[in-house]
């Protein structure tokens, strides 16, 4: 699918803490190896016990909308032709206790509502200056 | 009670819209400087430290160097924005309470035609990082956003409809005719003007945001035995807090619906040993209508799913509110100097000298930013 917000808008850059959420195809989540605590986005450290040993957990990419907000003004002018444009909150099913944030794509902007099930779908978008993919989770009606 | 310390002096430069300010931000800050000192009967030369918050632009040494400050002792800045005004004013007290300074400036000066607007969002085209990474790449940029995402949670858990936050505006409007300092004077807001004014952000109005101005507001904090020699009634620092939360941001699971302000009052409150109703006035720093409602909340004014009642029906308006509430007209109507205009309103407010003013006040509350931590509170007390 082509960007929510424009083939030439900003992109994350990709380094230790952000490159499993952004290259691997897949909503991949932090997960502790010691606790199994989830938690996002990753830190070098686990909120729950403290361990330097985290990993990556490959979650279906069910989830419920927690909080949603339709942005109306364009506060860049790279975002001018992309608004009104729907942010969600988003809980994930199999990785209870985090939250991630997204774009709702696939029907208008304003009819998502708090509670609505989304899955998760993949833009994709080369980096124009590594040449790398990326694939940037964004959500859609579900059920 | 054996206060320690006090706002001795009070000072501001003319508010302007943004890009109207015949001065630079550091004339701003000179002249809000200088009326404050005046206001407080010392010589520039007898200040002895700087605080403010967010930026160092107006930095402590270049402060010190204009306005000939024989003996700069104390010189602090927050790393936070507008959430840390009260924070600044902790740091004042906190120095003067421990002897290491006698007479501490707590300043904010803005000038958004020089400087652009306060938390833009960055460019197009680039790459973000941290946290950016993974908001910035959904068009997640700016606190009306972040704050807006909060708030939608809020009034969705608690059935709030959107006069709430139009009678949070409408106060702030309402309250600021009758002060001449105020951009919005002589412009009062009615419900249709708001209801018709354009979306920033679901749920925000344009009437919901702060505005751009340019301008600056200063207050000296000075020892117990300044303060007692001073021309003008001390207003006491009778205690303020900082806190986090519990849990803070748009990825906290269990704490969305929130202003993060709720440590800020379970440490005031346990500090002061006062309570809500034991404030006479309030001034809450609106970054956004939204952010303030939840921020009532947290302070322990109102229950959630009394908000809407508790706001409505003209209940923050005018001297003899139900709550007197952002008496000047607040950061939406009097001007927006981060909140720092909200402290000379508090202290206003204890000498008898608001637009607005409240009879017999004890206890003036201010309380900084909402929906960011740390986050901060001060009450200022008319008695030692």
């Amino acid at each position: 699918m082509t960007r929510v917000l424009g083939d030439g808008w900003a992109l994350p850059a990709l380094d230790h803490s952000t490159t499993a959420f952004f290259t691997s195809g897949k909503l991949v989540i932090q997960q502790c190896s010691k606790c199994a605590q989830f938690q996002h986005p990753p830190e070098g450290v686990c909120h729950s016990c403290q361990s330097f040993e985290l990993q990556h957990f490959e979650s279906a990419g069910a989830g419920k909308v927690e909080s949603v907000a339709v942005v109306h003004h364009p506060v860049n002018p790279g975002l001018a032709d992309h608004v009104p444009y729907a942010v969600l909150v988003v809980s994930v099913d199999d990785a209870p206790g985090v939250l991630v944030i997204g774009n709702g794509v696939g029907k208008a902007p304003d009819e998502f509502r708090i509670g609505d099930p989304v899955r998760v779908v993949m833009e994709e978008v080369d980096d124009p200056k590594s040449g790398q993919r990326l694939t940037i989770p964004q959500w859609e009606a579900a059920g | 009670m054996d206060r320690k310390s006090a706002v001795t002096g009070i000072g501001e430069s003319a508010y302007y819209k943004y890009g109207d300010s015949p001065h630079t931000e550091f004339q701003l800050a000179c002249i809000a400087i200088m009326a404050a000192a005046e206001d407080a009967g010392i010589a520039l030369s007898e200040i002895d430290g700087f605080i403010s918050y967010s930026d160092t632009r107006n930095g402590p040494t270049r402060l010190a160097a204009a306005l000939g400050i024989e003996n700069l002792r104390w010189a602090a800045t927050t790393g936070s924005g507008g959430n840390s005004v009260a924070a600044a004013m902790m740091l004042a007290d906190a120095a003067v309470t421990a002897g290491y300074a006698e007479n501490v400036v707590v300043f904010r000066a803005l000038c958004q035609g020089q400087f652009g607007r306060f938390g833009q969002a960055g460019g197009a085209g680039g790459t973000m990082s941290g946290l950016l990474a993974f908001n910035g790449p959904y068009g997640l940029l700016t606190p009306a956003q972040q704050c807006a995402l909060h708030t939608a949670r809020f009034m969705h858990d608690h059935g709030i409809s959107q006069e709430a936050l139009c009678d949070i505006a409408m106060a702030c409007y309402a309250n600021a005719q009758n002060n001449p300092r105020a951009l919005k004077y002589g412009k009062p807001l009615t419900r249709e003007q708001y209801h018709a004014s354009r979306w920033i952000v679901t749920p925000y109005h344009l009437f919901d945001c702060c505005p751009e101005n340019d301008g600056a507001a200063a207050v000296i904090v000075s020892s117990a035995a300044r303060a007692k020699d001073g021309p003008k009634s001390p207003a006491w620092i009778v205690g303020a807090a900082q806190g986090i939360g519990p849990q803070f941001g748009t990825y906290a699971p269990d704490n969305l619906a929130s202003s993060f302000y709720g440590q800020v009052a379970e440490n005031l409150w346990g500090y002061t040993g006062l309570g809500p109703t034991d404030m006479d006035v309030v001034q809450f720093y609106e970054n956004f209508t939204g952010a303030v409602m939840i921020a009532m909340c947290d302070m322990g004014f109102a229950p959630p799913d009394g908000i809407e009642e508790f706001v409505s029906g003209g209940a923050l308006v005018g001297a003899d509110a139900k709550l007197p509430f952002n008496t000047s007209g607040g950061n939406l109507a009097e001007a927006y100097i981060h909140g720092m205009q909200m402290v000379n309103e508090s202290v206003r407010q204890i000498r008898g000298e608001s637009t607005c003013q409240v009879s017999n006040v004890e206890h003036a509350l201010m309380v900084g930013g909402p929906g960011y931590a740390p986050g901060s509170a001060i009450v200022f007390g008319a008695s030692t």
